[in-house]
């Protein structure tokens, strides 16, 4: 009992003390990174998401003197591929990227590479508002832990959209989803593996269709792969002839299904932020009668983040702008669906209630996921299930 | 000796003085030399630093061991064998289609009034980016796209789209169409220039009084002349149709996708070990563009073989004839595609809300022009300086490479210049994804990335053969004698050139420095692995805007690409008369 007590002491008085020191070294870091410029690469697929990183690069030049500069990226995995070229080149200073978008599979690759700087999340004040109690994802990026290596930025649930204008009750299940398309032949489909949005819709129906959805959480080398999988493939067999072109062709992620979705093509389409119908609404990108919704069984969730790579060259500014990025005014500005409709990381409980009237002054939009949808999710399979899923596709329907 | 003697011994002597003048004229040989190490450093440093990896080495992922490993992920990958079989008929049947449609055309409309606007048009056509093209042939062939749209409901009787595959079908022929259709003004433009060079008229008045007619002309004498000028075009087209990520990604099949999409995606992969795979896998792209290349050489001699009897049968009639009356509405068909393609972007770039089946917006706005003229300024510039930068040192290598041919023409009246400087072709007749990722590793050694300098230098490589395909023919056909004339007159070799040769040869100078300037617009690849993502240019923009969902802003960036070159050529075909007015 003396033992713990003396235990509790001593974690206590570290805590205060690192708290200390904490807040004098990040006043350090923040004169550091003045006049600093950020290289942040973002997907820039999105003018709505561009706009934003603008008004945020607008906010830190103001607050803090930094220059943030968006390299506007195709895909996350270029930006992999540079770093680990600067690493081959013995690049181990003055790299090209200092904040990089980032989670999933391409996070795994730079941990594992030792591509990473950090840890260092624990040193932004504004980590300590994040609720990592109930959002376990900012905590395990598709199963690997984060270990402050990446500050989260945004949440993400896989959704659904569709038209109420045409179909009055959208399918709430994989099976419900089948029997759809018998009776609406080709007016669904799904983004082909291994993007990543086709992936996840495999996860997901593997989860709803597998007999004991608890063995994904296992690595897959623990379990009987062609098993547990095969629910997953009758699913499909039976789904793609009656697909959007009898699934002879695929769509390349969610941005074209929307587009499909405006040109009515198809009837139900997916995304990976429970807001973006709203905002493709606001926008003109998506006509006012889409509305979005989840499955029963709860959908895939995760969250996205930024992380600094190992040889960045504005790492003191890099950190105060992954902190200004998990401020509640950042936060309550990125969730307004007029501006981007991202949902927060950060928990309602540890905010000042001026802060959280931010959040509560948010309009919601008008294709909005209700609060019990949106707590309805599933974890993401263990990570080593993506490249057999993909390769096992790849072998049924694309040779 | 004698020679030497009088050589100083008359100095006034014109003759003498002017074949002096010419041949001390070797400093001229630094220029092949120097355009050659302008891009064979950086392409076969880059070769190099893909092949590697492809033997299974690359430290920074703890890979040391050489193995044949790599090479064996590509060959289990479930789709590599059909993806392979898919690429070789889309790459081979789009090239082939090209390269027959754009003889075809040019032999039974040459010299029609069809023929001079055709010329006309070629430029902006060409200006047109590879993916922007394809996505407008998308937007509008598509079963949602504008022609269904113009038709529907009320003569369809389309409420929604029909259900057909018409783009990405798993055949290809929707990519197959898109290649056919991009590449043909290329080869156009390249006939264009190697038909100046040949004397038309004249033989085929020769002919004429021979009693052959005018087809039969073109096929049993001026095809065989012609063919040697076309052969590198026709051969970097076909690689570029076995080897292009872009295209594919917009119109080519899904299940499977085309190798090169493959080899893209490994590079991409999250698990970099699959970085050992790309390579390999674009080693193999790379090996079978050679053998392609090979293929169609091989064929090239046996059917001078086969056609040699028939060449010189003397029969009079051809059965070309009877395609003559569907050359003008193939021709004008293409031309109204590629009009209506640029015409749904530009509906689209002013939208706000159109759908099914409403054959114009519902909603307009100009919002999105408006907001890119903020945000484009930076890219403007980057565009701006790497294409000016790029086209200058190429005009100037490209024409004191030329310049050298004419020396050593008079050195050796049999030199043939189409057989000197093959090797300046070698970008186009290799696939970029086969050595961009070395190229980077390169200037990261050097500490030369994400500079402008590097942009440019990297731009020269692909600028610089299409300068010189561009220039060559009509430089060429200059008559060197107002050249000799010139000289003699004013004694000068500098004042000469710059005086009389450059004065004449205006046009095709800026037209090929237009052309240069579009290709270096068009870059994507390697401004993006080159500056880092840090040197933003109007195509980086584009593109990253393309993956997104909103067709609009996309509209407006694809625009701005194919403006700015087209400035470029309309300042190429103003100039001449402008300047010639005011000097």
């Amino acid at each position: 009992m003396r033992i713990r007590l003396a235990a509790l002491f001593f974690v206590t008085l570290t805590a205060v003390l690192s708290g200390h020191t904490l807040a004098a070294d990040w006043q350090q870091i923040q004169q550091q990174a003045r006049g600093q410029t950020v290289y942040f690469n973002a997907w820039g697929g999105s003018e709505t998401i561009n706009d934003y990183i603008r008004w945020a690069g607008k906010e830190v030049n103001q607050r803090y003197g930094i220059k943030l500069e968006q390299v506007k990226i195709n895909d996350a995995a270029d930006v992999v591929s540079r770093i680990l070229a600067e690493k081959t080149a013995g690049r181990t200073t003055d790299g090209t990227v200092d904040l990089i978008w980032i989670n999933g599979e391409n996070f795994r690759a730079m941990k594992a590479n030792s591509l990473l700087y950090g840890p260092f999340t624990q040193d932004l004040p504004n980590y300590a508002l994040v609720d990592t109690e109930h959002k376990i994802t900012t905590l395990y990026d598709f199963t690997t832990p984060v270990d402050n290596l990446e500050a989260p930025w945004g949440m993400a649930q896989l959704v659904f959209m569709y038209d109420s204008a045409r179909i009055s009750q959208p399918p709430r299940s994989m099976t419900e989803l089948l029997a759809f398309a018998r009776q609406h032949p080709g007016r669904m489909t799904y983004p082909a593996p291994p993007a990543f949005h086709g992936t996840t819709f495999l996860k997901q129906a593997l989860y709803e269709l597998a007999q004991d959805p608890k063995v994904l959480s296992k690595p897959v080398s623990e379990v009987d792969f062609d098993q547990v999988t095969k629910p997953l493939w009758d699913f499909l067999d039976q789904l793609h002839p009656l697909m959007w072109r009898q699934g002879k062709t695929f769509t390349s992620g969610s941005a074209e299904m929307q587009q499909l979705l405006n040109d009515g093509e198809i009837d139900i389409s997916l995304s990976f932020n429970p807001n973006d119908a709203s905002n493709a609404i606001n926008s003109g990108e998506l006509p006012d009668s889409i509305r979005s919704y989840v499955h029963r069984s709860g959908t895939i969730a995760n969250t996205h983040f930024v992380a600094i790579p190992f040889n960045a060259s504005a790492k003191a500014a890099a950190m105060v702008v992954a902190d200004f990025l998990m401020s509640p005014q950042a936060q309550a500005h990125k969730a307004d669906t007029q501006v981007w409709g991202d949902p927060t990381v950060l928990s309602m409980d540890k905010l000042s209630s001026a802060d959280k009237a931010l959040f509560d002054a948010l309009p919601a939009g008008k294709a909005a996921l209700s609060a019990q949808d949106l707590a309805n999710v599933i974890p993401e399979p263990h990570v080593s299930w993506v490249e057999p899923l993909e390769q096992a596709w790849q072998q049924r329907y694309a040779h | 000796m004698s020679a030497g003697w009088n050589h100083w011994s008359r100095p006034g002597s014109n003759a003498t003085h002017i074949k002096a003048q010419v041949l001390n004229n070797s400093h001229l040989r630094w220029f092949p030399r120097l355009t050659l190490a302008a891009f064979l450093l950086p392409l076969g440093f880059g070769l190099f630093a893909t092949w590697l990896p492809a033997v299974g080495y690359l430290p920074a992922i703890g890979a040391h061991q050489l193995s044949l490993n790599p090479w064996q992920q590509v060959f289990n990958h479930p789709s590599a064998a059909s993806a392979l079989w898919l690429t070789l008929k889309t790459g081979l049947l789009s090239a082939i289609l090209a390269t027959l449609l754009s003889l075809l055309l040019l032999m039974l409309l040459y010299d029609t009034r069809f023929w001079r606007i055709i010329q006309w048009l070629l430029a902006p056509v060409l200006a047109f980016p590879h993916v922007a093209f394809a996505a407008g042939l998308a937007l509008l062939i598509a079963p949602s796209g504008w022609l269904m749209r113009w038709i529907s409901p009320g003569l369809s009787g389309f409420e929604t789209p029909p259900d057909w595959l018409l783009v990405k079908d798993p055949a290809g022929f929707s990519l197959i169409l898109t290649l056919t259709l991009k590449e043909l003004p290329f080869l156009l433009l390249m006939s264009l220039s190697a038909v100046h060079q040949l004397a038309i008229r004249q033989s085929l008045t020769v002919a004429r009084s021979l009693g052959y007619d005018q087809y039969q002309s073109w096929l049993k004498i001026l095809l065989p002349q012609l063919w040697p000028q076309l052969r590198l075009p026709a051969l970097a087209v076909l690689v570029y149709s076995l080897s292009t990520v872009e295209l594919a990604l917009v119109t080519g099949p899904t299940t499977p996708p085309t190798f090169a999409v493959l080899i893209h995606r490994w590079f991409n992969d999250p698990d970099l070990q699959q970085r050992l795979t790309a390579s390999a896998a674009a080693t193999l792209l790379l090996l079978i563009c050679a053998l392609a290349v090979i293929v169609v050489l091989v064929m090239e001699k046996l059917m001078q073989r086969c056609c040699r009897g028939w060449l010189i049968n003397g029969r009079r009639s051809s059965y070309l004839k009877i395609l003559r009356p569907l050359a003008a509405p193939v021709a004008a068909g293409l031309l109204i595609i590629t009009g209506l393609n640029l015409l749904v972007t530009i509906l689209w770039s002013v939208t706000r809300r159109w759908r099914f089946p409403d054959a114009l917006p519902s909603q307009w706005s100009g919002r999105y022009w408006l907001a890119s003229l903020e945000q484009l300024q930076q890219p403007f510039w980057n565009t701006l300086l790497a294409g000016m930068g790029s086209v200058l040192i190429a005009i100037v290598l490209v024409v004191g490479c030329l310049e050298y041919e004419q020396v050593l023409k008079r050195r050796n009246a049999r030199f043939d210049p189409s057989r000197t400087l093959w090797l300046l072709y070698l970008p186009l007749l290799i696939p970029q994804i086969a050595f961009v990722f070395g190229l980077q590793t390169l200037l990261l050694t050097l500490h030369l990335e994400a500079s402008r300098i590097s942009l440019i230098g990297a731009h020269l490589i692909f600028v610089l053969p299409y300068t010189f395909l561009t220039l060559a023919g009509p430089y060429r056909a200059f008559d060197e004698r107002y050249q000799t004339l010139a000289i003699a007159l004013c004694r000068s070799r500098w004042r000469a050139f710059w005086q009389v040769k450059r004065a004449l040869l205006t046009r095709p100078l800026l037209l090929t420095m237009s052309v240069g300037f579009a290709v270096s617009v068009a870059q994507y690849l390697v401004t993006v692995y080159v500056g880092a993502g840090r040197i933003p240019t109007i195509t980086t923009e584009a593109v990253s805007l393309a993956s997104g969902s909103d067709r609009r802003v996309a509209s407006v960036y694809v625009l701005w690409q194919l403006l700015i070159p087209l400035a470029g050529y309309t300042l190429a075909l103003c100039w001449p008369a402008y300047g010639n007015r005011h000097s």
